[in-house]
């Protein structure tokens, strides 16, 4: 199994870009992939990851697994993830903060939860299952949302510490995702940064998205942002560097347009820890 | 207790109809117009994340309807069959059967099977990479026994039966297709879907060679395979297809029962 060093960046690997990276072979920290496009037992995609984690520390974010469903933990997802696992031993494996259906069905799609005693109670034996199956700890997202709940009675990233303190699992900060609900829900994510402390962020998302009708939406199909980067360059002087994931998953551009993205990444997170170590210095 | 269970069952249900906005209300923060606002976006993300997986699935459908219908096809699917695995691949199982009974499409009656057949490639895709194998065991059978061998089969493999040339259709819509785009439809095809390699292949299959592979696939001995191959097609070539078959890996092993 590789390690991610803190100062890694990475990008999402994804299906149109498989076979410029294995010849480009670019300097990158990690490659992350999305868990579900590979829980098959062979062909194509199963090569690429193979190719892929001989070259590069792997990442493992799950999008389907549905951590928050009230009713039941998807135990076939569950084992599917456990096999995945066991075969390509990633450096990181995460999951979000969020479910995706209730009963049979399943809207694949990351919706918030509740910010309340029974969703952290919830999440805590869910989490707790996923490590102990897993034999490994977890990193836990948070989501981009566009609507709140009236009985939330904590923050989002108050409740993420909260369950890290918990089951042990790490955070996941998704930059663009915290700034996306501050627009929306008028808070300040400076302020909620606070809430987390450095040693439980094990990983770090930049992203782009979209506005439409005063609601910003979680694309993963542009560049980030010039105030995403400035929260990003905050969240590096709290926390330290950490290893960085530029996210892109539609329009997918060319691979420069990530490679240049994660340069900038990189030398946000270098730029800052230097500031902290003379900080620390003087 | 239970508020999250009561909460993700109202939300689901405004979620899945938008007749059911109602549901969700009592649960968000926000005036009626913005709360259906927001529901309408995650309405919308649903629909086209399903939507893009079901023309992955179903990209040679998807040309031969056109992608404006394709998408109206896969939202009504979506309404009548929704998604209940967190892996989107899983999705569109069903969807060969919701197409042979959309009103819609009744004049392109080779959709379904075309569909199967796609389903099929689709599942062939991720199938279990085949081993290697020792074919010159095989020489070593004693001739009596081996028409009670049974075949082992790549998996991922498997075939399509279509009154339609469903396996042409398909071959013309490969982006790597060269040549005549011509389809005579008075051909009737059965489809053998294979992984060759990291590739999946489809090819058109004789009534001798169907009738054989359709039976040994199904666990039937060599014997008894090729009597059915012969019944379907006096002329069928046993030696012919195996080669072709063992070169490709597609048959990949063998079961020497000795009890039989």
């Amino acid at each position: 199994m590789k390690t991610i060093p803190a100062l890694a960046v990475g990008i999402g690997l994804r299906q149109p870009h498989y076979r410029e990276v294995f010849e480009r072979a670019p300097a990158l920290g990690f490659l992350e992939v999305h868990s579900e496009n590979f829980f098959l037992d062979g062909g194509a995609s199963m090569h690429a990851l193979e190719r892929a984690r001989a070259a590069y520390p792997i990442s493992l974010h799950g999008v389907g697994l549905s951590l928050g469903s009230a009713d039941a933990l998807a135990q076939a997802h569950l084992a599917k993830l456990k096999r995945l696992v066991e075969r390509v031993e990633p450096a990181l494996v995460s999951e979000h903060l969020s479910w995706s259906g209730v009963g049979a069905r399943h809207f694949n799609d990351l919706l918030p939860m509740p910010h309340t005693r029974e969703a952290l109670a919830l999440l805590t034996e869910r989490v707790d299952r996923v490590q102990s199956t897993l034999k490994r700890s977890i990193l836990i997202e948070n989501v981009s949302a566009y609507f709140e709940f009236q009985d939330s009675d904590m923050s989002e990233t108050a409740l993420l510490a909260e369950l890290a303190r918990r089951t042990g699992c790490g955070v996941l900060l998704d930059v663009n995702n915290l700034y996306v609900n501050a627009v929306n829900f008028g808070f300040d994510p400076i302020e909620r940064l606070a809430e987390l402390s450095p040693d439980v962020i094990g990983e770090m998302h930049l992203a782009g998205h979209t506005s439409a009708d005063g609601c910003l939406i979680d694309t993963h199909g542009a560049r980030v942002c010039r105030e995403v980067w400035a929260l990003f360059e905050e969240a590096c002087r709290r926390f330290g560097p950490k290893p960085t994931l530029i996210e892109w998953d539609t329009d997918l551009p060319a691979l420069d347009v990530l490679l240049n993205e994660a340069t900038t990444a990189a030398c946000i997170a270098a730029t800052s820890a230097r500031q902290a170590v003379e900080v620390a210095h003087a | 207790m239970h508020e999250l269970l009561e909460l993700q069952r109202d939300l689901a249900g405004s979620l899945h109809d938008v007749r059911a906005a109602s549901r969700a209300q009592r649960w968000l923060a926000g005036d009626t117009v913005l709360i259906e606002q927001r529901l309408a976006i995650y309405r919308a993300n649903v629909a086209a994340a399903a939507t893009k997986a079901l023309g992955a699935a179903y990209p040679v459908l998807r040309q031969v309807v056109g992608e404006a219908f394709f998408d109206g096809l896969a939202r009504a699917y979506q309404g009548l069959v929704p998604s209940t695995s967190g892996d989107l691949h899983d999705y569109g199982e069903a969807f060969a059967g919701f197409v042979a009974d959309f009103p819609h499409t009744q004049s392109l009656p080779y959709l379904p099977d075309l569909a199967r057949l796609e389903w099929a490639v689709h599942r062939a895709y991720g199938a279990a990479d085949a081993k290697a194998w020792d074919r010159q065991a095989l020489a070593q059978v004693a001739p009596a026994r081996q028409s009670a061998l049974r075949f082992d089969w790549a998996a991922g493999t498997s075939i399509v039966d279509s009154s339609f040339p469903i396996a042409r259709v398909w071959l013309i819509h490969q982006p790597e297709f060269e040549g005549e785009f011509g389809v005579d439809w008075s051909v009737r095809e059965c489809a053998l879907v294979t992984r060759e390699g990291f590739r999946v292949a489809v090819a058109a299959l004789g009534a001798g060679d169907a009738a054989f592979i359709a039976a040994s696939l199904a666990g039937a001995a060599l014997g008894a395979s090729a009597e059915r191959a012969l019944a379907a097609d006096p002329g069928f070539d046993l030696g012919q297809l195996l080669g072709r078959l063992m070169t490709s890996n597609v048959i990949c092993g063998f079961t020497n029962n000795e009890d039989e």
